[in-house]
């Protein structure tokens, strides 16, 4: 039987995987070997990847973890490591931190000045401190300050550390969401629905994002379409659970049958979820669609996975909604003390 | 407000051409293949008109050195003079027409005449095209420098219909001009074409695609074939393939034969199916035609109904794409289920040597699972199994999370006789977590490695009550690490201590180290997170009661003594275990030796005193 692997075996292995959980559990294999036999440029080689990794399958307190060790690491030796790569983790990092209600409004501003001043120390363009910025102040739910680091951020020049355009674009759609434009949301979501915006995450969020949007304006049919080819991306994808979310928001409205196919094939994903943001949402969604579900299909057992840790009778399909119901509204309320306003609990209202 | 004045872009044409030969083309080597697409264009649209004629295309080579010349001729549609200007010149004009046949459309022709004739400029300094339109008019030359002139004239004579284009080779480029090489050329682009492709050279002849397969235009017939169909795929794709899966559409507009892979390929290696568009090659890697986890096959697909890029190197990714890649990947899946259903041992076979393909592919897909389940391989404490006889012992399926997990418990656990699934491996614990809802009467349940202590046995409370003071001992030294002692009975009985810890506990233990070694700024940012978890953050030292040395140290506690043995007996489990170590855990291991080997040598000091 083989158990132990050496690490540069396993860093080829985790090189050839896919990004996901396996590949996660191959890398932080790799960084424990690294770190039991003090190896530690491998350790921060491993670690730079567990960060890539996590960020985008759903495990942002790996890559939090992984990160800080890092980062320490390189403020003792910043001639040893590469500075351009690590500012590019951090601001995955940065953009992460506003999902963790435990951690402080004060810290996390702590957090982008820290961010900002490292960034200018490089010499990089200001733009990513603003567009960071931005992107806190409407998680915190302060849109009024996030429409003056808006402003500030579009001027600003972009550089080979900005973000792409794809991904900016994006969150400026989340803004006018935010606010209620939902006429303002489609016109910024043109150029990304035409296709002259993309990038590996782009469209896959944005065409979940506007289907609400689409469906308050009446435009169902389009939204069918958005939906359709929007799951076909994110399908089986862990990186996606508030897609999800939005994908079953709409169904619940419009088809709760296809609905429950989501559920059922994404709440795996939403189950083991680090992100405790995009975790509240999907539970959020999946008490609503259940509660739709009732109506049509009384007598339906939801298939649960495995290692789902609910007791109760998957047939109850009430009680199932009100665990979900439950879990969310609890993390609504920890988001809400942290931000000190309702933003986050009146979104899943 | 003055009439808008319309102008026009001044191109550079020779930096046009040296741009998209240089460029657009991933190689000098695909001029042959343009002409080739040209000349069956041409055949094409002359078919179109005269239906049940019979194309060719004739391929010459003559001279050496610097006279050495290659002709390629073709008896289709030929062009007229407007033709020539129309395609030849459409990169110098910016005609409505022109732009949309080179930007998009659904045309009938692969090539776009002009366009593939530029890439000759990357073997050739002087491309000279005799033509004859079958329409009629004179017969015209065309000739074109890299510099972006050309000259037409009309000729005297009057040629048969047909296209005749003739290139001298650069001394860079004599390579692609050897025999050998063209006519292995002809073949890799040719070899499906439905018409003779014949070289001639040194007076003699040879048709390079003279025995067409019948089952091209019907896979289906593939089955019944089988040596012949491996056989041209290995000519073809050069690899000696064992098995494969004949592909089709509904439509019938695209079909494919998929050679199953002898050797088993990463999940992330390039994927390169060669393309036969209208039966002639237009990519030898095309990527994007089959879905994702089709990693498992090389594949030959013809089709007609695919846009390929301006490079002709790919295909547009559009709904069409979408559609044909969806129904690609069925016919495959439906290959595979028919195995599983009247060939297991082939499907076997297959799932051996691309065991972790087809793994990544039930992850995905829920009734290909429940499909090939029971030949998936997983290790287990009852050795490597497929999990098909995994399933048939009719036992609950533990599985771990992590290989770590595994290598902690599957000791304790073998010796409980409990079934346990080594987790760790990629896709496995996915695999495990799914396949109660795949699979009728199987239940599956992860174990943390706490929970192996289900199955030790306990202590009753009259002896629990004579390790009281042991256990606080040993609670107190732990402490600092959060973890707590536990006594336990269980096998083996050589096993002292079992260090277990849950997923929060493990985090946790994550989260310390990290916490070490960061900023200030991220230690109290990952302190905030840890105040959260730390209640459910304890790990567990199982002491074993039915282990001798634990015994002396259960039942003689001494204040000095037993906390040093504990702490000693947990970063001992810590190594095992291969955990890595917190720069506390590690003092204790050095002082902890430090002081053991100093308290034998006093002890042997006294001893010798007495004597």
């Amino acid at each position: 039987m083989k158990t132990e692997m050496d690490f540069e075996e396993l860093m080829d292995e985790a090189y050839g995987l896919p990004n996901g959980p396996a590949k996660l559990g191959m890398l932080e294999e790799a960084a424990r070997v690294a770190d039991v036999n003090g190896m530690e440029e491998e350790a921060y080689e491993a670690r730079s990847e567990i960060v890539e990794t996590a960020t985008f399958c759903g495990y942002p307190m790996k890559a939090l973890i992984a990160f800080s060790w890092q980062l320490g690491k390189f403020d003792q030796q910043p001639e040893e490591y590469d500075e351009e790569t690590l500012m590019w983790s951090y601001k995955w990092i940065l953009g992460k931190m506003p999902d963790f209600p435990e951690i402080s409004r004060e810290k996390i501003l702590e957090l982008l000045e820290d961010f900002g001043r490292r960034f200018k120390s490089y010499g990089y363009s200001e733009r990513s401190y603003w567009y960071y910025r931005f992107r806190i102040f409407m998680d915190f739910g302060e849109l009024e300050e996030a429409g003056r680091s808006y402003d500030r951020f579009r001027t600003m020049d972009r550089d080979f550390m900005s973000d792409c355009e794809a991904c900016e674009q994006d969150e400026i759609m989340r803004y006018f969401l935010l606010k209620g434009d939902d006429e303002k949301v489609l016109e910024v979501a043109q150029p990304i629905l035409k296709g002259r915006m993309s990038c590996a995450e782009i469209p896959h969020l944005t065409l979940s994002e506007i289907l609400m949007p689409l469906y308050r304006l009446g435009r169902t049919a389009e939204a069918d379409k958005h939906q359709t080819k929007g799951y076909r991306l994110i399908k089986g994808q862990n990186d996606f659970v508030q897609s999800f979310a939005e994908q079953m928001d709409y169904l619940t409205r419009t088809n709760p049958a296809k609905g429950i196919d989501v559920l059922e094939e994404t709440l795996v994903f939403a189950a083991d979820h680090e992100d405790p943001y995009a975790k509240m949402l999907f539970y959020a969604r999946a008490a609503s669609l259940l509660r739709r579900w009732v109506e049509e299909s009384p007598e339906y057992r939801l298939r649960l996975p495995a290692s789902f840790p609910y007791e109760g009778d998957p047939g109850d399909l009430l009680k199932l909604a009100d665990y979900f119901a439950e879990h969310a509204q609890t993390a609504a309320a920890k988001f809400d003390q942290r931000n000190g306003n309702h933003h986050v609990s009146s979104l899943i209202e | 407000m003055t009439a808008s004045n319309e102008y026009r872009f001044q191109v550079n044409l020779s930096g046009m051409i040296q741009i998209l030969s240089n460029h657009l083309y991933s190689s000098p080597k695909v001029f042959l293949r343009e002409l080739m697409q040209n000349a069956t264009d041409a055949i094409t649209a002359r078919t179109e008109a005269e239906p049940g004629y019979q194309g060719e295309v004739r391929v010459e080579l003559t001279g050496t050195g610097e006279q050495l010349t290659m002709m390629v001729e073709d008896n289709g549609i030929g062009l007229t003079e407007a033709d020539i200007h129309e395609f030849l010149a459409m990169i110098g004009q910016s005609s409505k027409r022109g732009q949309q046949a080179l930007l998009d459309g659904e045309t009938s022709f692969i090539g776009r005449f002009g366009i593939g004739l530029l890439s000759c400029f990357m073997v050739s300094h002087e491309i000279v095209m005799l033509t004859q339109s079958a329409k009629g008019g004179p017969s015209m030359e065309w000739r074109g420098k890299p510099d972006g002139t050309y000259t037409i004239r009309q000729l005297d004579t009057q040629l048969s219909p047909g296209t005749k284009v003739y290139l001298r080779c650069t001394p860079d480029a004599a390579h692609y001009f050897e025999p050998d090489y063209v006519k292995e050329a002809l073949f890799y682009y040719g070899a499906l074409l439905p018409y003779p492709v014949t070289l001639y050279h040194d007076g003699a002849q040879h048709v390079v695609n003279s025995e067409t397969p019948i089952w091209l235009m019907d896979p289906a017939l593939a089955r019944s074939r089988r040596a012949e169909v491996l056989a041209f795929g290995e000519r073809l794709l050069g690899e000696q393939f064992q098995d494969f899966i004949p592909l089709t559409t509904a439509s019938g507009r695209t079909g494919g034969i998929a050679f199953v892979l002898p050797h088993a390929v990463n999940l992330n290696a390039k994927r390169s199916h060669r393309v036969y568009l209208k039966r002639m090659l237009i990519s030898e890697k095309a990527e994007n035609i089959l879905p994702e986890w089709a990693f498992f096959v090389k594949c030959l697909i013809w089709t007609d109904e695919l846009q390929p890029t301006a490079s002709r190197e790919h295909f547009y990714e559009n709904e069409k794409l979408e559609e044909v890649r969806s129904e690609l990947g069925d016919a495959l899946r439906k290959g595979l289920a028919d195995m599983a259903e009247s060939q297991t041992e082939r499907l076997q076979k297959l799932i051996r040597l691309h065991a972790l393909s087809m793994k990544a592919l039930a992850v995905q897909d829920q009734a290909f699972y429940a499909m090939i389940h029971r030949w998936l391989p997983f290790e287990s404490t009852r050795g490597h199994r497929e999990l098909g006889e995994l399933i048939d012992e009719g036992e609950t399926l533990y599985f771990t999370s992590s290989v770590d997990e595994y290598r902690q418990i599957h000791h304790v656990a073998s010796a409980q006789s409990m079934l346990v699934i080594n987790g760790g491996y990629i896709y496995d614990s996915e695999l495990m977590a799914t396949l109660p809802m795949t699979v009728h009467n199987v239940h599956t349940e992860r174990l943390q490695p706490d929970q192996v202590s289900m199955s030790f046995t306990d202590v009753p409370p009259a002896e629990r009550n004579q390790y009281y003071d042991a256990l606080r001992l040993a609670d107190s030294a732990l402490q600092r690490f959060r973890c707590r002692a536990e006594v336990k009975g269980f096998k083996p009985s050589d096993l002292p201590v079992l260090f277990t810890l849950s997923q929060e506990s493990s985090t946790l233990r994550a989260l310390e180290k990290a916490s070490e070694e960061s900023t200030e700024l991220f230690s109290s940012v990952l302190g905030s997170l840890s105040s959260s978890m730390s209640s459910a953050g304890y790990s567990t030292l199982y002491l074993n009661v039915s282990n001798p040395i634990i015994q002396r140290v259960l039942t003689s506690p001494d204040d000095q003594m037993t906390p040093i043995a504990i702490e000693m007996l947990y970063v001992n489990a810590l190594m095992m275990g291969h955990y890595a170590m917190s720069k506390q855990e590690l003092e204790v291991l050095n002082q902890g030796i430090i002081r053991f080997i100093n308290w034998g040598l006093r002890a042997n000091t006294d001893r010798k005193g007495d004597a």
